[in-house]
């Protein structure tokens, strides 16, 4: 009974693996393909993009800056440029040339980015010869009228290249050290990409430095009441409010400390899910790191003022939704950190706990968690840190505590109302800051 | 029976595609004191891990008490490991732990795992805790800090760790590399005695051939993962030594 339970698992076992040795073939006879591939058509589109980018943000930067009702009129809603179809055709036409032009004559920013140049083909010496390039420019238009194909079909020496002469080899290394930048394409393209992205941005932002000196007076009363903070609302509600600056205060600092060891408890266990060198060892261990890994990955970049907004029309604005927001971020930011300090341990303790027939478990507890347990309290604290912080934004968004607090003053215009609750708020975190920082210096 | 049977062993590691051992075969005796050696990647490390299967052996069978290790579950192997202790190069202490938590990890396979998570071991280990320190010396170091002891009391509290396991067999990966010749002398000596004394059967990888030769009952020299030499110390001469560590090699002595 047990030997033919036996034998089948050993065929099913011979079976996967000779499945998982045909896909990792395919995978590196595919990379393989990838890594010639690249350089050519990959970094030809990276060309032809960067140069329908430069064009169509130039074109619009002129169209911005030349439109009457654009400008002056930030109520005005911002649409880019259109093109007619016509237009559009004369862009495709007009870029693929230029960068195909570059590819030849000289190194393109495609080229660059992939470490590539041209070179004749058979290792005579690195200069390629003008008639050659000439003939590479036209040979190009061939094979990117057929789709790429030649490129596709023959990576390692596509048809246009070998009617040419020449080869795409991986650049020489400080080659070029000594000729200034702007002779070169790859650097010059750069240049002009980067000046006509910071004048597209200038454009689309509407950035207006005339606007900060026209109205100076405006906002005095505010600076006013910024300056003379009121705190005869610290410690009884202003009429209008049923928090206390200083109840808004305890309010925010719970919802952090809340969020913060709830998180933490959570991102404990999970940590060492995410952990490869506790949990990656078989394939199970492998879609299980994965999956920890991935959901702490999105749930990080999700930032609290979403998770806010959502409760707070889930459970209602107050303090409860703002410290679930804080804590769906504190668990993925926490989790992420913890599994990285965990991978970063001495294995030999483990490998100690092992031999002497510990299970997972036991390894961890005995071997694993004494040496991660102070940088995890670190990044705890230092969690607490930023959760406070958070607390403020995420109150403004309807996640409770002084955050709201200040919003309501802040809409009220009383002025000398939200300077109180930001110097209060400045004091208390920079209290934190310092007590955490000197518990931290102690820990590790 | 022998106590341990290494039965055609091949390791071959995925990453890099390395053979690290071919065809390995031999028997060790209850009681032996088998000392490896061989230069820096000939396979010494390789061979005792398969033994505990720390690494896996890609084919061959390890029978130890006329039980083939390689075929055992999980469960099954880590009860066969707390007969196997196991010594370290690196010492493999947890250095911010007490050396107290560390011997108490030589008990792990023998502690239900919510003694362990709780960290509360049963008074007897505690007990034998406070014997194996003794037994090399260290009972007044047993709440200080392991980062704290010198590297020759790391290794003793090693050896401590591997007599809380009250093994049959012990491994003993290169365990004095690390140390002055003088400290050597005396971590062997713990290795000797628990040979001698509780009948321990040892399984010992070392660099220099002069102590395999003081404390070896039977030395096996392994060149690029193939047996090249097994007999007793005696019988390696000058040109069995030159075949096992090339023609450049002078022998050096450790007094
Ligand atoms: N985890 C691993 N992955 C891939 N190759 C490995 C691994 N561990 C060891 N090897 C290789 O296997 C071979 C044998 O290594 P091993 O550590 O067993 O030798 P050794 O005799 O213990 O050497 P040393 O005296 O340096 O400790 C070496 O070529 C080594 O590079
Ligand atoms: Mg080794």
């Amino acid at each position: 009974m047990k030997e033919w339970l036996f034998l089948v698992r050993r065929r099913f076992r011979s079976w996967a693996t000779s499945l998982l040795t045909w896909l990792h073939g395919a995978y590196v006879a595919f990379s393989q393909w990838v890594r010639l591939v690249r350089p050519r058509l990959i970094s030809f589109l990276f060309d032809w993009i960067a140069w329908v980018y430069l064009l169509y943000a130039g074109f619009s930067v002129h169209h911005i800056r030349t439109s009457p009702t654009l400008i002056w009129r930030p109520e005005e809603k911002f649409v880019l440029p259109e093109l007619s179809p016509t237009g559009w055709i004369v862009v495709l036409l007009v870029t693929i040339e230029l960068a195909l032009f570059v590819r030849s004559f000289g190194v393109s920013l495609g080229q660059r980015a992939f470490g590539v140049s041209l070179a004749p083909a058979g290792g005579s010496g690195t200069r390629v010869a003008f008639p050659r390039r000439v003939l590479h420019f036209l040979a190009s238009h061939l094979a990117l009228a057929s789709l790429g194909l030649p490129v596709l079909v023959n990576p390692e020496r596509p048809w246009h290249e070998r009617v040419a002469g020449v080869v795409l080899v991986p650049r020489a290394r400080g080659a070029s050290r000594y000729r200034p930048w702007w002779t070169s394409a790859y650097a010059l393209t750069a240049a002009v990409l980067i000046g006509v992205t910071v004048a597209l941005g200038w454009a689309v932002t509407d950035i207006q430095l005339g606007a900060l000196v026209r109205d100076v007076g405006k906002p005095a009363r505010l600076w006013r009441g910024l300056s003379r903070p009121d705190l005869s609302y610290f410690f009884t509600p202003h009429p209008m409010e049923t928090d206390s600056i200083f109840g808004a205060l305890v309010k925010s600092l719970f919802m952090a400390l809340l969020a913060t060891v709830l998180g933490a408890a959570i991102a404990f266990p999970l940590s060492f899910l995410g952990a490869r060198n506790i949990t990656a060892t078989g394939p199970v261990g492998r879609l299980v790191y994965a999956l920890t890994r991935g959901f702490f990955n999105v749930f990080r970049s999700i930032e609290s003022i979403f998770w806010a907004s959502i409760f707070a029309i889930w459970v209602g604005f107050g303090a409860f939704a703002g410290t679930i927001a804080l804590f769906l971020h504190t668990i993925a930011a926490l989790g992420k950190l913890y599994s990285e300090q965990v991978e970063h341990i001495d294995p030999g303790p483990v490998e100690a706990a092992t031999a002497a027939g510990g299970n997972r478990l036991q390894v961890i507890k005995q071997a694993v968690i004494p040496q991660v347990l102070p940088p995890f309290l670190a990044f705890t604290l230092y969690r607490w840190d930023i959760n406070l912080r958070m607390a403020t934004v995420v109150g403004f968004v309807g996640g409770g505590g002084i955050g709201l607090l200040l919003k309501n003053f802040k809409d009220g215009g009383e002025w000398t109302q939200v300077g109180a609750v930001i110097v209060t708020f400045a004091v208390t975190v920079w209290l934190l800051d310092f007590v955490s920082g000197w518990v931290r210096e102690r820990i590790v | 029976m022998a106590h341990l049977v290494i039965e055609s062993l091949t390791k071959i590691y995925e990453r890099g595609k390395v053979r690290a051992l071919t065809d390995v075969s031999f028997e060790v005796e209850r009681g032996e004191f088998l000392v490896l050696i061989g230069l820096s990647g000939s396979g010494k490390s390789t061979l005792l891990r398969c033994v505990n299967r720390l690494v896996e052996p890609t084919t061959g069978r390890v029978v130890l008490d006329g039980v083939d290790v390689t075929r055992l579950s999980p469960r099954a192997l880590r009860r066969t490991r707390r007969k196997i202790g196991m010594v370290f190069q690196q010492f493999n202490l947890v250095k911010r732990s007490s050396v107290l938590a560390n011997v108490l990890t030589g008990r792990l396979g023998y502690v239900p795992t919510w003694r362990a998570l709780l960290g509360r071991f049963p008074k007897e280990d505690l007990e034998r805790a406070r014997r194996a320190l003794s037994r090399v010396g260290l009972l007044e170091k047993m709440y200080a800090r392991a980062d704290e002891l010198s590297g020759g009391q790391q290794q003793r509290v090693g050896i401590a760790r591997a007599l809380m396991q009250e093994p049959e067999l012990l491994l003993a990966d290169e365990p004095v590399s690390a140390l002055d010749p003088a400290t050597s002398h005396s971590i062997m000596q713990y290795l000797e005695q628990m040979n001698r004394e509780d009948g321990v059967t040892v399984l010992a990888s070392l660099h220099f051939l002069s102590l395999a030769r003081r404390y070896g009952t039977r030395i096996i020299a392994l060149k690029d993962g193939r047996i090249v030499f097994d007999g007793p110390p005696g019988a390696i001469d000058n040109a069995k030594f030159k075949e096992i560590y090339g023609e450049d090699a002078e022998e050096v002595e450790v007094r």
